[in-house]
């Protein structure tokens, strides 16, 4: 075909595309993943029977605020390597923050623990399997950010792919709070995080060849 | 005259927006600009021609990855690259990814945009003939003649306009008053 007919024939389904599309479409991955990682998690591990009681205390919100923050500041990423343009990655520090504050209450809550519990604190009951279930139920939300990458450009796949992974690892975290029992910082700070790192781990991993447009 | 920025970046939102014959117009003129660029990379015409469509085919099928609020040339110039180190990749297999990046001259161009915060700042006090033609040619990996087309401006105004820049700037830098 030469490329004046290709023009035409692509010219022929012009769909109108909306101001916020890119945004827009990375919402709905991550949503579509998100409702299935929510029925998986329901349907296996299952919601917490105590959930009423346990979203009238702290450590329900100190783990759903650290990891939907993380979530947001990584779909704000993830959004940004979906875009052809260069980009500079030092720019995507504040996505730290979560971590940091989540050190500083770890600190505090240390700091008011006696060091003979410390241990029992920082590995609790769930220790080796949190960050993998993490791993497990942010599959589906991965796979729905490779659909919202159809459309969009990424041109660094290793970043972009990172940044999905980020992404999928810490709304499957957030929603693994629903399961999830434990209730200190440290525990938190060390395997949520560790499951959500795997996550931005393999994305980075595979990233080159699943995002290759 | 080419259509410049301004044209292309009408015709793209229009074409956003639902126009098809808006659409079609910015991929008529895209397609010599494309052709262009892939030029100055690689010598066999087939290759281009294969190259200017599957370009074509991703701005297309991509646009939702078009920011309204940035400037059109730098995204589709993005693009173009992409497609041409992909295409070289696969063409060229038994290259190894190093001495691509090199050849193409992409570490220079990261380095250079890596730096893109405090050159955007900087850029900003500058008139905006002079910014867009340093961010072209300098920024963007552009050769004179393609600034030249993408701003719909002379190629010797394009070289004035980077000198004066760059000049300007320089004196900023060594904290001259203007």
């Amino acid at each position: 075909m030469n490329t004046d007919q290709l023009i035409e024939q692509l010219a022929r389904e012009v769909r109108p595309v909306p101001r916020r599309s890119r945004t827009l479409r990375l919402a709905l991955g991550v949503g579509a993943g998100g409702i299935v990682t929510l029925a998986v998690l329901a349907l296996t591990i299952g919601i917490r029977p105590d959930l009423s009681a346990a979203l009238r205390g702290f450590p329900f919100w100190m783990k759903w605020i650290y990891t939907v923050s993380l979530g947001i500041g990584a779909v704000a990423i993830t959004a940004r390597l979906a875009q052809p343009e260069p980009v500079r990655l030092a720019r995507f520090w504040p996505i730290m923050l979560p971590f940091l504050l989540l050190a500083i209450l770890g600190a505090i809550e240390l700091a008011h623990t006696p060091s003979r519990l410390w241990l029992d604190m920082w590995l609790s009951k769930t220790w080796k399997i949190c960050p993998w279930l993490v791993l497990a139920l942010s599959t589906p939300i991965f796979v729905g950010l490779l659909w919202s990458f159809r459309k969009l450009a990424p041109t660094r796949l290793r970043a972009a792919g990172a940044a999905a992974g980020l992404t999928a690892g810490a709304w499957a975290a957030a929603l693994y709070c629903l399961h999830c029992p434990e209730v200190s910082a440290i525990f938190v700070l060390t395997w949520y995080t560790l499951g959500i790192a795997l996550a931005g781990g393999l994305g980075a991993l595979i990233g080159p060849r699943l995002l290759r447009w | 005259m080419r259509p410049g920025e301004d044209q292309l970046k009408a015709w793209m939102t229009r074409g956003l927006g639902g126009d098809a014959a808006a659409h079609a117009r910015l991929l008529g003129a895209l397609a010599p600009l494309l052709r262009h660029f892939y030029r100055r990379r690689i010598s066999d015409d087939t290759e281009i021609e294969d190259l200017v469509q599957e370009t074509l085919i991703a701005i297309h099928t991509r646009r939702a990855s078009y920011d309204r609020d940035r400037p059109f040339t730098p995204w589709l110039f993005s693009i173009a690259r992409y497609k041409m180190i992909d295409h070289l990749r696969r063409v060229r297999a038994t290259l190894p990814i190093e001495d691509l990046s090199e050849m193409l001259g992409i570490e220079g161009f990261e380095e250079a945009s890596n730096a893109s915060i405090d050159i955007d700042r900087l850029l900003g006090l500058l008139p905006a003939k002079q910014a867009r033609a340093i961010r072209h040619t300098r920024l963007d990996g552009l050769s004179t003649a393609e600034a030249a087309t993408a701003d719909g401006i002379g190629e010797s105004d394009v070289k004035v306009s980077v000198h004066r820049g760059l000049k300007a700037l320089a004196a900023r830098l060594r904290g001259e008053p203007q």
